[in-house]
C-alpha cells in the first residue's frame, strides 16, 4: 500500500514538473514575440518600455535558461507577476481558488445526486423502459453544451421568474452555475455508473448469489454494491476533472469570480504569465485529484495494492 | 464474435438510435453544404430586416442586434462548425493514429514510454487542453482548429493503440513476422485494413466533442471571431439580448445540440457494433 502511494505521488510530481516545463516552453513556441503581442494594445509601447519588459520577464536570457528558471520559481510557489495589474500571479489565483473550488464541489455533488440513482436504476432495469428512458436522457445530456444550458437556466430562473440573481459571487449566486454544472455532468455520471454496475452484475459470484436463492435486494446491496462502488470512485475522479474543464466556461457565463474567469480575461489580453499560471494551477488540480482517486482505489480494492 | 447473451431489447434499440442519428446528420450536413443556395439573405448583411425582430415568415429565426437574418447565419454557421470539426478530427486521428501504431509496433521501450505519456495527457479533459493551447496560439479559426485537433490526439492514440495491440496477438501478424516482412509494411498492408473500420467509428466519437469545444472557445471569444456566424460566436453576442430577443440564443444552441446529438447517437451505436465487448456499456 505504501509502495502504491509512493509510486502515485512520484508520478504526480513528475507530471506536474512536465506541465510546468511545457508551459514554460510553449511561450517560446508562440509565433511572434510575446512582448510585441502583449504591448500591441498598449499606448506606452516605446522601444525602451519593451526592452525594460523583456528584461523584467527574463526574455533576454537563452530559452533553456528561461524555462528552467521558470520551473524553479514555480516550484517555490512563485508564478511571476501579471503584465496587466503587475500583481503576483500566485496571489491572484490563490484569492479566487476558494470560489472555484466551492463551485466545482457543489456542481459535483449535484451531478452525483442525480447521476448515481439514475445509473443505478438503468443498470437494474436492463432491457426495460426505465433503462431506455435513462439512456435517452443521458445521451441528450452529453449533447447539450454546458454554457448554453447555463444561458437557458439564467433566462428562465433569473430573468423570467426572478428567483435567483443573474450573476455575481454571493451565496445565492452559486445556485445557477452549480445547477448548470450538475445537470451537464450528471449524464456522464449516470452512464458510467450504469456500466460499472452492469459489469459487476455479470460476475459469476452474482449468479452464485442468485442461485443460492438470495432475494434480489440482498444480491444488489450486499454483493453487487461494494465492488461497484469501487469503480464509481473512479467515475467521481473522472467527472471531477471534466467538470473543472467545463467550469472555465461556466464561470464566464455567470461572471463567477473564480480562476476560470480570471484565466479567460488573461487569455483575451494575452497576459502570458497569467496564462502559464492558469495552466499550472488547473493541471495540478487535475493531477492531484486523479492521484487521490488512485490511492483511494488502492484502499478500497486489495487487488490494486499488489500491482 | 456475436454476443448471444445480450438481451433482445438492446438489440432492437440499436438500429433506432443509428437511424435517428444518421437521419439528423444527413439533414444537418445537407443544410450546411447547400446553405449558399438555401439562405434568403447574405449572413453578414446588416439591416436585412428590423433589429431584434422576432421569428416571422420573412425571417424564420428572427434577426439579431444588427438586423442580420438569423436563419441565414445559423445555416452558414453550420459550414464553419462542421468544417472545424472535420478538419480537427481528420488531423487529430492522423497524428493520434500514428502515435498509437508506433506505440504498438516499435518495441517495448517505445511502447512503455509512449503509453505513459498518452495516459498522462488523457487524464486532462480535452476542453482544457484545447483552451490551454488557444491561450498560447491566440484566438482565431485556424488556431482553434489546431488546438482542438491536438486535444483529440491522446484519445485517438489510445484507441488506435488498443486496436493495434489486439491485432498484434493474432496469428496472421505472427505469420507475417516469421515470413520476414518489414514492420512498416506489416502495419500498412496487413494491420491497417483490419483496424481502419474501427478507427473511422472512433472518428465520429471525436467529432461531437470537437464541435462542442469549437462552440465553447468561440463563445469565450477565443475561437472564431465575430462577425463570422459560428454558433458559439452568435451565442456570445446574443447573450447581451437574452431578455429582448431570446431567439438569438435558442436557434444556434439547438443547432449545436442536434449536431452533437446526431454524431453521439451514430458513434455510440457503431461503437457497440464494432466492439462486442463493450456492448450495452456506456
Amino acid at each position: 500500500m505504501l509502495l502504491l502511494i509512493f509510486k502515485r505521488v512520484l508520478i504526480a510530481f513528475f507530471t506536474v514538473i512536465a506541465v510546468i516545463l511545457l508551459s514554460g516552453i510553449l511561450v517560446h513556441v508562440v509565433p511572434g514575440d510575446p512582448v510585441t503581442a502583449m504591448m500591441a494594445q498598449s499606448v506606452s509601447a516605446t522601444p525602451e518600455a519593451m526592452a525594460e519588459m523583456r528584461a523584467r520577464l527574463g526574455l533576454d536570457l537563452p530559452v533553456w535558461q528561461q524555462v528552467l528558471l521558470y520551473t524553479w520559481h514555480v516550484l517555490q510557489g512563485d508564478l511571476g507577476t501579471s503584465i496587466r495589474g503587475n500583481e503576483s500571479v500566485a496571489w491572484l489565483f490563490l484569492q479566487r481558488l476558494p470560489n472555484t473550488f466551492s463551485l466545482a464541489v457543489s456542481g459535483l455533488v449535484i451531478a452525483l445526486a442525480i447521476g448515481l440513482p439514475l445509473g443505478f436504476i438503468a443498470a437494474i432495469n436492463r432491457g426495460r423502459l426505465a433503462e431506455t428512458v435513462v439512456m435517452v436522457l443521458a445521451v441528450l445530456g452529453v449533447s447539450i453544451p454546458a454554457f448554453w444550458l447555463g444561458l437557458i437556466l439564467m433566462q428562465l430562473f433569473a430573468l423570467e421568474l426572478g428567483w435567483l440573481p443573474v450573476a455575481g459571487s454571493g451565496w445565492r449566486n452559486i445556485v445557477l452555475p452549480a445547477l448548470t454544472l450538475g445537470l451537464t455532468y450528471c449524464a456522464l455520471v449516470a452512464r458510467m455508473t450504469r456500466s460499472a454496475l452492469i459489469e459487476v452484475l455479470e460476475e459469476d459470484y452474482i449468479r452464485t448469489a442468485r442461485a443460492r436463492g438470495l432475494r434480489e435486494y440482498q444480491v444488489l446491496f450486499v454483493h453487487a454494491l461494494r465492488p461497484a462502488l469501487i469503480s464509481i470512485v473512479t467515475v467521481v475522479g473522472l467527472v471531477f476533472a471534466y467538470l473543472l474543464g467545463g467550469q472555465v466556461i461556466i464561470e464566464n457565463v455567470f461572471s463567477w469570480n473564480g480562476v476560470g474567469r480570471l484565466a479567460v480575461q488573461a487569455m483575451l489580453q494575452r497576459d502570458y504569465p497569467m496564462i502559464q499560471g492558469f495552466i499550472v494551477v488547473f493541471a495540478t488540480s487535475v493531477v492531484v485529484v486523479s492521484m487521490l482517486i488512485d490511492i483511494l482505489y488502492g484502499f478500497l480494492d486489495p487487488r490494486m495494492r499488489k500491482s | 464474435m456475436t454476443d448471444t447473451s445480450a438481451p433482445l431489447a438492446s438489440r432492437r434499440r440499436l438500429p433506432v438510435s443509428i437511424l435517428i442519428g444518421t437521419g439528423l446528420a444527413v439533414v444537418i450536413v445537407a443544410a450546411a453544404v447547400l446553405a449558399p443556395s438555401l439562405i434568403p439573405f447574405d449572413p453578414m448583411r446588416m439591416a436585412a430586416g428590423p433589429r431584434l425582430a422576432a421569428p416571422s415568415f420573412d425571417h424564420l429565426f428572427g434577426t439579431d442586434e444588427f438586423g442580420r437574418d438569423l436563419f441565414s447565419r445559423v445555416l452558414t454557421g453550420g459550414r464553419l462548425s462542421l468544417g472545424i470539426g472535420l478538419t480537427a478530427v481528420v488531423s487529430g486521428l492522423a497524428i493520434g493514429g500514428l502515435i498509437g501504431l508506433v506505440a504498438a509496433f516499435a518495441g517495448r521501450l517505445v511502447e512503455a514510454t509512449l503509453l505513459r505519456i498518452i495516459d498522462v495527457l488523457y487524464s486532462f479533459p480535452d476542453t482544457l487542453i484545447a483552451l490551454a493551447l488557444v491561450a498560447f496560439l491566440g484566438p482565431g479559426i485556424e488556431n482553434a482548429t489546431l488546438a482542438i485537433a491536438i486535444s483529440l490526439v491522446p484519445f485517438y492514440a489510445r484507441v488506435t493503440y488498443g486496436l493495434a495491440a489486439a491485432e498484434r496477438a493474432k496469428p496472421y501478424v505472427e505469420a507475417a513476422k516469421l515470413a520476414g516482412i518489414h514492420t512498416g509494411r506489416l502495419v500498412r498492408v496487413h494491420v491497417m485494413p483490419n483496424i481502419g473500420q474501427s478507427l473511422v467509428v472512433m472518428g465520429t466519437l471525436g467529432f461531437s466533442s470537437a464541435i462542442l469545444s469549437a462552440a465553447g472557445l468561440s463563445f469565450l471569444g477565443l475561437g472564431v471571431q465575430p462577425p463570422s456566424p459560428e454558433w458559439g460566436a452568435i451565442l456570445a453576442s446574443g447573450r447581451n439580448y437574452i431578455n429582448k430577443a431570446p431567439w438569438i440564443l435558442i436557434f444556434p444552441g439547438v443547432a449545436i445540440c442536434l449536431t452533437v446529438l446526431s454524431f453521439n447517437l451514430i458513434g455510440d451505436s457503431l461503437r457497440d457494433l464494432v466492439d462486442p465487448r463493450r456492448k450495452d456499456r456506456s
